[in-house]
């Protein structure tokens, strides 16, 4: 099935990717069509209507379609975090309601950061309360992938004394989503602002769990995200691998080929290493969410600080190698670069992942 | 991962989750201690916790059952878990 689906992503993405990020955005029918297909959260199970890939799979799926358009894998990664939020807070009937949306064609945005809560997810300040029958969600959401696109936005938000998570449709009175202006990266992933104003909702779009603390739910969700994003970055990697090995083959100067320039056989080999690395980081943190090992916490924080580290520095040698031949708008190597550097940003930036490794270092030495 | 249709003594139950404990955080937990209230635990090592409980004994722990209260302390999480796995009284 693997197969399949990366031959169906090649096919639908052909030679868009360059055009999509040029003018910042992706035809909605093709997110629907791979939506509609279940390509873009294919972890779901089939009893949701989904694929039920196992998540090394599915690792392998995201690093495929992140080697070809980053900004596609960032809807990917969007659909699968808010796919995996409803199957771990959500209750049966939701599961079924929203697994089936999700794996129908209808696209999802996670919304985590705001204005005062970046990094420090705590502080976040959207309220979500219960008024009679029905939940009242306020606030505002900054950064949202996908919200541009998105028919849902799954909204974290501060609930009685913890957290909670409410299913806002987008196109509810007192939603208004504002595109941000020419993203740095993921140019076509459809960021935008949330505002969210008196947003009233029946309460059957409130998911089931409610009142653990805030970082707790955002931990879970992001531990998908981490992982998803992760293997965008192997895929961007790969790119680059692939890029600057036919490059560096081909063109010749001072009579030789590139390759054959030491300083620039190093930079490729570097490239190999970084991205074999990240393979690995991404490999391992895979197995241990397949099997249920308490391990894939840290293990997912570790392959995204890893890979996205590797890719920042990775896509920047590779521009370094192909140069001006790669320094125009939309090049693979060029939207590496930029995709790269947002990729250790977002999703725990460098140093949330840093400060959440070096606990961890330190609680395991005891 | 313990076969879910088996009783599992409490204190079988409390001794894994105890090792866990242990392995993880260096310290022994006394069964009614906070685990919380500590300090000592994350966010991300209540994930794990979590997913430890599922993974060892089998059980899914899901919506109004995953809430902080339930694994508070080595007995509360092991009545979740007992009850859970179809035993206990069923509360």
């Amino acid at each position: 099935m693997l197969d399949a689906l990366s031959a169906l992503v090649t096919e639908t993405v052909g030679d868009a990717a360059r055009g999509w990020d040029v003018a910042g955005e992706i035809p909605l029918d093709v997110l629907r069509g791979l939506g509609a297909k279940g390509v873009l959260c294919a972890e779901a199970h089939p009893e949701f209507g989904g694929l039920g890939l196992s998540g090394t799979d599915n690792g392998a799926l995201t690093a495929h379609t992140g080697a070809l358009c980053s900004s596609l894998r960032s809807v990917m990664t969007s659909q699968g975090m808010a796919a995996w939020t409803v199957r771990r807070f959500g209750d049966k009937a939701q599961r079924v309601e929203y697994l089936g949306r999700l794996t129908d064609g209808e696209l999802a945005a996670v919304a985590f950061s705001e204005p005062g809560a970046g990094s420090d997810l705590a502080a976040m300040s959207t309220r979500i309360r219960r008024d009679g029958g029905e939940i009242v969600v306020d606030g505002t959401k900054t950064w949202i992938t996908v919200a541009a696109y998105a028919d849902w936005i799954v909204v974290f938000g501060r609930y009685e004394g913890g957290g909670a998570v409410a299913l806002v449709p987008a196109t509810a009175p007192g939603v208004k989503v504002t595109r941000v202006p020419d993203p740095l990266g993921c140019r076509a992933a459809g960021h935008a602002t949330v505002e969210l104003d008196g947003v009233r909702l029946p309460e059957e779009h409130l998911l089931a769990v409610t009142g653990l603390p805030v970082v707790m739910m955002t931990t879970i969700a992001l531990t998908y995200g981490r992982l998803s994003v992760a293997w965008g970055c192997v895929g961007i990697l790969r790119a680059c691998v692939e890029a600057v090995a036919r490059h560096a083959g081909q063109r010749e100067q001072f009579g030789k080929p590139l390759l054959q320039h030491q300083l620039v056989a190093r930079h490729l080999a570097e490239l190999y290493a970084a991205e074999r690395t990240a393979t690995f980081a991404c490999e391992q943190a895979s197995r241990a969410w397949d099997t249920g090992s308490p391990e894939q916490v840290p293990a997912s924080v570790l392959a995204k600080h890893v890979a996205a580290g590797n890719a920042a520095r990775g896509a920047a040698s590779a521009l370094q190698v192909l140069a001006s031949s790669a320094a125009t708008g939309g090049h693979v190597v060029e939207r590496a670069y930029r995709d790269a550097k947002l990729m250790e940003v977002i999703e725990g930036s460098n140093e949330i992942c840093q400060l959440i490794l070096a606990e961890h270092a330190a609680s395991t030495a005891g | 991962m313990t076969d879910s249709t088996t009783q599992l003594p409490v204190a079988v139950i409390e001794k894994q989750i105890g090792e866990f404990l242990l392995a993880k955080t260096k310290m022994t937990w006394e069964p009614e201690v906070d685990l919380f209230a500590s300090g000592v635990v994350s966010s991300l090592f209540a994930m794990e916790l979590v997913v430890f409980v599922e993974s060892t004994f089998g059980v899914a722990v899901e919506g109004a059952d995953l809430a902080i209260d339930n694994f508070r302390t080595v007995r509360v999480m092991s009545a979740l878990v007992t009850r859970l796995r179809g035993g206990g009284d069923g509360a």
